[in-house]
């Protein structure tokens, strides 16, 4: 066993034994697949696809593709200046840059859900909520990403900016932003996909949009419209994506 | 002009000075070159001469004002006068060599107008005009980071004559050059200094460039000043001096005597 020292095995062992453990606390069957059949008769419940309702679930993914956005745009406004003061290099002041390191993981550690749940029951049902919550957790994701990359950037033009005589916080901002640019592009992007998923969990809990309604039609065992809703769905963050990607291929 | 009175650099965390007790001074129309072996101090020294790096001791005079002491505005108008290139020409990638240019004006006009790139036509003519005096006309609507090192260069050089300046620095403008540009940058550089009566201050590595371009020479040493006069004064004695250490003379004479 010349690849393998005595520490791989035990890690070996200690893995096999996790995955055990796992599998008996999440109740891993595959015994269950036995009865194959009712998955069968329940997808096939699916179809033929009900193509009545197209008009209204359109309506409700337009609004999970506009609750996505505003909250994830908004993020991203908010989280743009912040990452300049939570970033190392770029902070005014050391207590600061810690206080908004900080600050941001906070936010991060709370799940959307839970804020969704939070602002559902105190602002009521509906999808404003929904966007707020997105926002909010975008803040922390965006903020932290962002602020890496500004640590990250090339520090010579920053250098030549102050050299030149412009303001300190000008200098940076204005030598820093077009380096991270196309990055923070691609991770917007990819943040405003996740909140398409997002918002259906939302919609779930009363924030509206397809999420709500795929829901409902769950409930209602109204299988021939869930099948539109998830296709749906799919094309959405589909259509998300190959945006992003073109916008990226465009800014880079 | 400038005049450096007993100044000392110190990085933190180091015990070593970069710079100790330097006393220098210098005049309008001067074009220096500072040489010294890699950490002799000669980025620390220039980095000083507008300020960017701060002195530990002792103080740097730009035109009399103690560059220590003058406030964040102050400072900003001496660098705005302090034209300065560098040895990775330190332009604004994704922008274009005209939009990197205007950046030189960003010290003499508010930062709404700068963010909001809202230059008046008499600017933008003499950002074109530097532009032209650079030899860079045809060029001017280029993306940065697709020129040549030697273009780059000159989009530094320009910038910093965009913001006509009585002072200009180069820490190493010509180190990533090849031989033939770093002496096409220098006759730039001279024909510059000679036509707006500037007083020049540029770091090499390469003695013969500064013994035909410099009409004052210094060498550093471990954060001293080991000569400092014309150049047709640096003789080989001094270029030993100044690259060679004690060491390794040592190691060479043992050699010698077998
Ligand atoms: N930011 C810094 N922090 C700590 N020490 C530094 C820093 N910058 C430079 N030094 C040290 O100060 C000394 C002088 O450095 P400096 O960059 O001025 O040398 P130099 O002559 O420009 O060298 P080179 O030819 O390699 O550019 C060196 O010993 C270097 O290690
Ligand atoms: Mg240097």
């Amino acid at each position: 066993m010349a690849w393998f020292k005595k520490r791989s095995l035990l890690t070996f062992t200690v893995l096999i034994l996790l995955v055990y453990a796992s599998m008996r606390l999440t109740e891993f069957d595959l015994s269950k697949f036995k009865d194959f059949r009712n998955m069968i008769d329940f997808l096939s419940g699916w179809f033929p696809v009900d193509w009545s309702l197209l008009p209204d679930m359109l309506r409700d993914s337009l609004d999970t593709l506009a609750m996505a956005f505003l909250g994830s745009f908004l993020g991203l406004l908010i989280a743009l200046p912040i990452s300049f003061i939570a970033a190392r290099n770029t902070s005014p002041y050391r207590s600061l840059f810690h206080f908004m390191r900080v600050a941001l993981s906070f936010i991060r550690s709370i799940p959307e859900i839970v804020f969704g749940l939070v602002l559902l029951t105190a602002l009521g049902l509906g999808p404003f909520p929904a966007v707020l919550a997105i926002m909010f957790h975008n803040i922390g994701v965006l903020g932290k990403l962002i602020s890496e990359l500004i640590e990250a950037a090339d520090e010579g033009p920053q250098e030549a900016m102050k050299a030149v005589g412009a303001k300190n916080w000008f200098a940076f901002l204005f030598s820093v932003l077009p380096q991270i640019w196309p990055n923070v592009l691609s991770h917007y992007f990819y943040r405003f996909e996740v909140a398409i998923r997002t918002s259906l969990i939302l919609g779930f809990i009363g924030g509206g949009g397809i999420g709500q309604r795929l829901f409902n039609d769950f409930k209602t065992f109204n299988y021939s419209s869930v099948s539109l809703d998830v296709l749906l769905i799919m094309l959405m963050v589909i259509a998300v994506d190959f945006y992003g990607s073109y916008v990226r291929s465009k800014v880079i | 002009m400038l005049k450096a009175e007993n100044l000392s650099v110190i990085y933190p965390g180091s015990d070593k000075p970069a710079l100790s007790n330097v006393d220098l001074s210098f005049e309008q129309g001067e074009f220096v070159c500072v040489l010294g072996q890699s950490g002799a101090g000669k980025s620390t020294l220039i980095r000083c001469m507008n300020g960017l790096q701060k002195a530990t001791e002792g103080e740097m005079f730009w035109d009399g004002s103690p560059l220590s002491k003058i406030d964040d505005k102050q400072l900003r108008t001496v660098r705005k006068e302090t034209g300065m290139i560098f040895q990775h020409f330190n332009l604004v990638p994704r922008l274009s060599v005209f939009q990197n240019v205007l950046t030189g004006l960003f010290g003499s006009r508010n930062n709404f107008r700068n963010a909001f790139g809202l230059f008046s036509d008499e600017e933008k003519e003499m950002a074109r005009q530097v532009i032209g005096n650079v030899g860079l006309e045809n060029e001017i609507g280029r993306r940065v980071e697709n020129l040549s090192g030697g273009q780059k260069q000159r989009v530094g050089i320009a910038r910093a004559l965009l913001q006509q300046p009585k002072v200009f620095l180069g820490d190493e403008p010509v180190a990533s050059l090849d031989p033939g540009t770093a002496a096409h940058i220098f006759n730039l550089l001279q024909e510059i200094h000679f036509s707006h009566n500037l007083l020049t201050i540029i770091n090499v590595h390469d003695v013969n460039l500064a013994k035909h371009y410099a009409t004052r020479v210094l060498a550093l040493k471990e954060g001293k000043v080991i000569f400092d006069g014309k150049p047709e004064e640096f003789t080989d004695e001094y270029y030993h001096l100044t690259y060679n250490s004690a060491q390794k003379k040592q190691q060479f004479s043992v050699v010698s005597k077998r």
